[in-house]
């Protein structure tokens, strides 16, 4: 009974986090509902019982992907004038949810076809997931670690203020 | 607390991060949309994990999320550098490919 009430004030969470995200004009206040549904995600992580994930997603998702969001947010300060008008906004949102619709249901319909009961296991612990991570799943933890690191040097090209043209100095 | 409570939401949260996608028209608002997207189907692994008493499921789950990060990174930089051409978030406002003719 409390697992259940846990998980409706974590679906409550998580759901009005993502509407408020879709429909508020202002940017940073879509991030703070983006914060919102992040946090009610490590929530049902820990509700799933994968500890460690929880805790993963507490701090990348909320302590770096969110933070760093709302960093470039509050860098760039896009005036009213720069954001886009979208005089029709909440017109395109009930349209797009009305033929997003069918999609949901048949999305939830084919889910359902997988068992219908929680196996009893204990909690996936750190020791689990680091003794699965470095066995079987060796392979794309290295091929993360080489998407990770080419992340990092594509978004430091591409954010740079100007290409450096080496050859007309030399 | 059965399994199709938490498929029910991952629904849901897929569908609404593809709202904010298709509907809306400031970048922040899309790359939020695409992570809530991604982040629909962790809770699916997730749950999946549950599920079939395996492991498994939680470390894909979290090497989607060192996926999420990557993707933050590069989006924010490609943010940023649209914002310093255009001074806008506008998405419609990019057509520098506009026309772009393909010689074959």
């Amino acid at each position: 009974m409390l697992e259940i009430s846990i998980f409706f004030i974590l679906a409550a969470f998580m759901l009005g986090g993502s509407i408020a995200m879709i429909t508020n004009k202002q940017t940073l206040f879509s991030a703070f509902g983006f914060l919102v549904a992040m946090i009610g995600l490590a929530g049902m992580f820990a509700l799933l019982e994968s500890r460690f994930l929880a805790l993963a997603q507490i701090m990348v998702s909320v302590g770096a992907v969110v933070v760093l969001s709302m960093l470039t947010i509050l860098t760039i300060n896009a005036k009213e004038e720069n954001l886009p008008k979208e005089p029709h906004k909440y017109k395109w949102i009930f349209f797009t949810s009305v033929l997003v619709l069918p999609f949901t249901f048949l999305l939830y319909k084919t889910l359902t076809l997988l068992p219908q009961s929680f196996s009893t296991m204990e909690t996936i612990t750190s020791k689990v997931v680091g003794k699965a991570l470095f066995s079987e799943w060796v392979l794309p933890f290295e091929i993360i670690s080489i998407l990770l690191l080419s992340a990092m040097v594509g978004a430091i090209v591409i954010a740079r203020k100007e290409i450096v043209k080496k050859e007309e100095h030399s | 607390m059965t399994p199709n409570m938490f498929f029910l939401l991952t629904s849901l949260l897929f569908s609404i991060g593809l709202v904010g996608l298709v509907s809306r028209r400031n970048l922040f608002v899309v790359y939020m949309s695409v992570e809530l997207m991604l982040s629909s189907i962790n809770l699916l692994l997730a749950t999946l994990s549950k599920i079939l008493g395996d492991a498994s499921g939680s470390v894909i789950a979290l090497l989607m999320i060192a996926v999420i990060a990557a993707e933050a990174a590069l989006f924010l930089a490609m943010i940023i550098h649209l914002y310093r051409a255009k001074k806008s978030v506008d998405s419609d406002s990019f057509t520098a490919l506009k026309g772009v003719k393909v010689h074959d």
